[in-house]
């Protein structure tokens, strides 16, 4: 009992032999580390929102991404510092894996007057316009809008940027997708579309509420080149990605990434979890994308169980940092409530 | 049940009232709204009206007597109901507090006919309450009440609903004005006095348009017997339509504005060699005051039929003596014209108003016999003598002699502008 | 003064921006070849190219979302929509996206846009063509709504919205365009949120936009001769309105009848009367405040009932007089 394959096979061969990959990718040892311990980050960045909102401090709900880190480094690691982010709302390991100061994150998340956005976005609203981080979105396929815009905008300037514009398997059935999809290939926009397809629009079954998966046909009938592949093989993710990036770079059109994944959590912090089995959920987490990443690292003696253990500590100092500068952080001032409306 | 008849308090800090006097008597037929009772505070004296309409009955407090307010002073009987329905005087309050408590006894205590009945004249029974707002007025009403110090119940509404209007409050306080002593003559010979601002300015502008504008004058005639007609058949429709008589004045602008569309440099003005050609018309009209002289302003006159002119320029006036002229009245004026018709003054000339270019000097209108047609027969006609002060640097003498041409046509033939 | 039409006033304003910065571009259907609907855009393709006059898809929701995406990212797109009845595709990227970045996001955002809308009826276009509905767009914080009314304030205000900051609706009445008025020739613009006095008078204060200003002003005239004088404020921008202008009419005449296309209910006449019976103005009026507006329907396709369904000069002149005489 488990999820409904969504496709036969993937595009991807699956990575067995890690230094060889990384070659072929031009990841370094260090970068491969480095990768390592960013989703080791964001793991402990999820687990202590959970634990936060267990003791009352968080005000509203959350959307972890437990589970999906594979794909957050995946992409994190071959955008660029210029390239435009427009993110979802389970959007924490996204913006971390692009870097983003996890101490403003967390004064965010406590609405704090120090978060990125000074306390009036709260998790699902998270930007940082100058890093060309254009937010995660509150609405569902909010970030599709956007994104053919600034891929129209990259044009107009003649810069050779990226939009990368994730969504998720529910967003791919908004009409937004489709206006999104025509208007970027219509005009070969610079726009990558990456598909998280964790199996779930909270708690509707990707297969029961869409015609068809996976949606990588639904971008090929709009002529644009679409990929179905494992989100949980954090190499193949980058893989794609770099073949995504640099087509839509080149001036020739958008691309469409499909990454299987799965959500340990539920969808928000009310979900009961009625709608899968506890055999479905473990039956993930072994096919936890961090494990699969560390074992590949051990076994390439590219790194020992004492190595992982620091990681691990190192981390999780980072974040309890970060929770004691966000709660130190003093709250919004009242007076100011109106500011900001209008420029 | 009667209606109870109960004292309104007028005033924040207001326990009771003496009344001094029941404008109608015991079994007297009364209308709602109608003043029954004339009572006094420590500041007025007050009228209170019917609060329904019936027999007024069960007098709880009669003349001279004091009266608390918020509380019953008397009863009003609906059809069919006699004394002996008033309650009795230890019941009297708990009526007014539990009305449905009473309603349900009397619907209980009869036949079922009789309680049917009387449950409909309950529900009939129009809800009493005492409205915190006494009178009804506009916002504006109270406000001028309040600035003269003026009790709005004493202001009998014509508003609907009764409701008072500003100008019943304006007309109560001038009915009640004491006429204003004679402005006596202040004896003069012998003093030195000093000049006031506005004299000062007089003083200066007149000056400086003597000086540097070569003022050229014209004189005309005009025949005013078909627009004194026409003002005549306006008036008396106007007045049947409760609107206020139209003014000479009103008529001159009306078509000195239309004449001022055709013949621009009239409307214009000359500053460092360059020529402004006015696009509104905007004409002021000269206004004795006191101790002076001022212009308002009606911009845009040439946009304005006669009749609004004619409001215009009263509530111009009206302002102009109550002192009240803003900046904005004032300003922009591109022509101007002096009445001294009133006066008697058959013609007179004017100094121009810097920085406009013309100024008409209007004179009485002169019953005279005129030459009326080519076989040299006389007549008797209303004459209006018109002078023409122009700015000779901008404005040549025929263009003025057309402008003033043009404007004798059309008041001599008014009937061709859809006035 | 030269003398152009309310089509031309917008298309100059457009051509004008568009040669002065290079980040201003225009989005919508049909605006091409064709010209627009309206022939706004009519000779723009040939001046700026396809890049910057970009003829999209039949997408509303992504074409205002595209042009709040570029806006983000430092563009300053225009769109035109067709009719403002299609805007209701747009919604969710005006409301939910351009109007809310920069406050969801601290203040470190803005969207520079303006999304052009064509509004009214009279063109036996019915039901799904004809709506006015810009108190929609007024009630969102974030959004600017304009709404000209003649050539001369239809170019002035499309340039100062195009160099706003914050999106901006700009609401073109359609029966307008080819109207005429006087516009200078030089460089000009009106600020937003700034009232204009079409017509002094002192007995009432009449608050209107777009073709009911037209009528309103055959009305006075004929009014005029009755010795009613009436006095015209177009607030020209909806939101933020300008209430200090109109508190000053109501103040000055005592009475105040607000006339607009929109329907009766949760129209924006109500947020007029509210805001007067908020300032001081209140003192001074002398008869309640009254509205004269469209009725609470569909607009209707037969032209007899067309006309009905919403105000026409002889509608005003009857309601001026009805509050001037103390009727209400």
């Amino acid at each position: 009992m488990g999820t409904k394959k969504i496709k036969e096979k993937y595009d991807n061969k699956p990575t067995t032999d890690i230094l060889n990959k990384a070659d072929e990718l031009g990841l370094t040892k260090e970068n491969l580390i480095e990768m390592y311990q960013t989703m080791v980050e964001i793991r402990h960045f999820e687990e202590m929102a959970t634990k936060l909102y267990a003791l009352g401090k968080v005000h509203g709900t959350m959307h972890l991404s437990i589970g999906q880190e594979g794909v957050a480094i995946g992409t994190g690691t071959v955008m660029r510092d210029t390239d435009y982010l427009i993110n979802h709302h389970r959007g924490h390991g996204h913006f971390i894996a692009s870097d983003a100061d996890v101490n403003k994150m967390m004064a965010e998340f406590l609405g704090k007057e120090t978060g990125f956005c000074h306390g009036r976005g709260g998790s699902m609203h998270i930007a940082d316009i100058s890093a060309n981080n254009l937010g995660a979105n509150g609405i569902v396929g909010g970030g599709m809008e956007l994104a053919p815009g600034v891929g129209i905008a990259i044009q107009m300037k003649k810069t050779d940027q990226v939009a990368l514009v994730i969504f998720g398997d529910g967003a791919a059935n908004e009409g937004i997708f489709h206006e999104s999809l025509n208007m970027s290939a219509i005009w070969k926009l610079p726009v990558v579309y990456l598909c998280e397809n964790n199996h779930y629009g909270m708690s509707a079954a990707v297969e029961k509420v869409s015609a068809k998966v996976p949606f990588t046909h639904r971008a090929e009938s709009y002529g644009i080149p679409a990929y179905f592949i494992d989100g949980n093989d954090a190499l193949a993710v980058v893989e794609f990605m770099q073949k995504a990036v640099n087509h839509a770079r080149s001036g020739l059109g958008p691309v469409f990434l499909e990454v299987e994944t799965y959500r340990w959590m539920g969808h928000s912090k009310s979900d009961r979890n009625l709608y899968r089995t506890k055999e479905e959920i473990e039956m993930w987490k072994k096919k936890d994308p961090i494990k699969r990443f560390e074992n590949l690292l051990l076994e390439a003696n590219l790194i020992d169980k004492t190595q992982i253990e620091e990681i691990d500590k190192k981390m999780e100092k980072v974040i309890e940092k970060a929770v004691e500068f966000a709660e130190n952080s003093p709250e919004p001032d009242v007076k100011n409530l109106t500011e900001w409306v209008y420029a | 049940m009667p209606i109870p008849f109960i004292m309104p308090k007028m005033d924040m800090d207001q326990e009771s009232v003496t009344i001094i006097e029941w404008l109608k008597k015991e079994g007297d037929h009364i209308e709602k709204g109608e003043p029954v009772i004339v009572v006094e505070t420590d500041k007025i004296t007050s009228e209170i009206e019917a609060p329904a309409t019936g027999k007024l009955a069960g007098l709880l407090y009669h003349e001279n007597e004091i009266a608390p307010v918020t509380k019953v002073v008397a009863y009003v009987l609906k059809e069919g109901e006699t004394d002996a329905d008033l309650p009795s005087d230890d019941q009297s309050e708990e009526q007014i507090e539990e009305p449905s408590v009473a309603s349900q006894e009397s619907a209980s205590s009869s036949t079922l006919d009789e309680a049917k009945q009387e449950l409909n004249v309950v529900s009939e029974e129009p809800e009493e309450i005492t409205p915190r707002v006494e009178t009804p007025a506009t916002p504006l009403a109270r406000r001028i009440a309040k600035e003269e110090s003026v009790n709005l119940n004493l202001i009998k509404g014509t508003g609907p609903r009764n409701r008072v209007q500003a100008e019943d409050v304006k007309a109560y306080i001038s009915q009640t004005d004491k006429t204003p002593a004679p402005i006596g003559r202040m004896d003069l010979a012998g003093q030195t006095i000093d000049i006031s601002i506005m004299r000062q300015r007089i003083a200066e502008r007149l000056t400086s348009s003597y000086q540097t504008t070569p003022h050229i004058y014209q004189t005309v005639e005009v025949d005013m017997s078909h627009l004194e007609a026409n003002r005549k058949l306006m008036n008396e429709m106007a007045v049947k339509e409760g609107l206020p008589k139209i003014s000479l004045t009103a008529y001159l602008v009306r078509i000195v504005a239309w004449c001022l569309k055709h013949h621009p440099y009239l409307n214009s003005s000359l500053e460092e060699n360059k020529i402004t050609f006015w696009k509104e018309i905007n004409i002021g009209i000269a206004t004795a005051l006191e101790n002076g002289l001022i212009v308002p302003v009606l911009h845009n006159a040439d946009q304005m039929m006669v009749n609004e002119l004619n409001k215009r320029i009263k509530y111009l006036a009206q302002r102009a003596h109550d002192g009240e002229l803003t900046l904005q009245e004032i300003q922009g004026g591109t022509f101007t014209i002096s009445n001294m018709g009133m006066y008697g003054i058959h013609s007179f000339t004017s100094i121009i108003n810097p920085p406009q270019s013309a100024i008409l000097s209007v004179g009485a209108i002169k019953r005279r016999p005129v030459v009326v047609d080519d076989e040299d027969s006389i007549n008797v006609r209303p004459i209006m003598m018109l002078t023409l002060a122009a700015d000779h640097r901008i404005v040549d003498g025929v263009v003025a002699a057309n402008f003033l041409a043009e404007l004798v046509e059309k008041l001599e033939n008014p009937e061709i502008l859809s006035i | 003064m030269p003398e152009i039409t309310y089509r031309e006033a917008i298309h100059d304003a457009m051509v004008e921006e568009m040669r002065r910065d290079e980040q201003v571009f225009l989005m919508g259907e049909d605006i091409g070849v064709y010209g627009g609907a309206f022939g706004v855009s009519a000779g723009m393709l040939d001046e700026f190219g396809p890049e910057r006059v970009r003829v999209t898809p039949i997408s509303e929701c992504c074409i205002v979302g595209s042009a709040t995406g570029a806006a983000l990212v430092g563009m300053r797109p225009i769109v035109e929509i067709m009719f403002m009845d299609f805007s209701m595709l747009a919604m969710e990227p005006l409301v939910n996206q351009a109007a809310k970045a920069r406050y969801m996001f601290g203040g470190k955002a803005q969207v520079p846009m303006v999304v052009r809308m064509p509004n009214g009826s009279g063109s036996g276009a019915a039901a799904q063509h004809s709506q006015c509905l810009e108190t929609l767009f007024m009630h969102i914080p974030g959004l600017k709504v304009v709404a000209p009314s003649t050539p001369y304030d239809a170019k002035g205000l499309l340039i100062s919205s195009i160099r706003d900051l914050n999106p901006v609706c700009f609401v073109e009445h359609k029966m307008l365009y080819k109207s005429k008025g006087e516009v200078p020739e030089g460089e000009y613009s009106i600020p937003l949120g700034v009232a204009d006095i079409k017509r002094e008078g002192i007995d009432i204060t009449v608050v209107t936009t777009g073709i009911m200003v037209h009528k309103s002003l055959d009305a006075a005239e004929k009014l005029s001769t009755e010795g009613i004088s009436v006095e015209i404020v177009d607030p020209r921008t909806l939101r933020p309105l300008d209430v200090e202008t109109i508190a000053k009419s109501v103040k000055k005449t005592g009475r105040l009848l607000v006339v607009h296309e929109a329907v009766k209910t949760a129209g924006w006449a109500g947020e007029v009367m509210a805001s007067i019976s908020e300032s001081p103005a209140w003192d001074y009026l002398d008869t309640p405040m009254r509205r004269l507006t469209g009725k609470d329907i569909p607009i209707p396709y037969n032209r007899i009932l067309e006309r009905a369904a919403v105000p026409q000069e002889e509608d005003i002149i009857r309601e001026i007089r009805a509050v001037v005489k103390n009727e209400y």
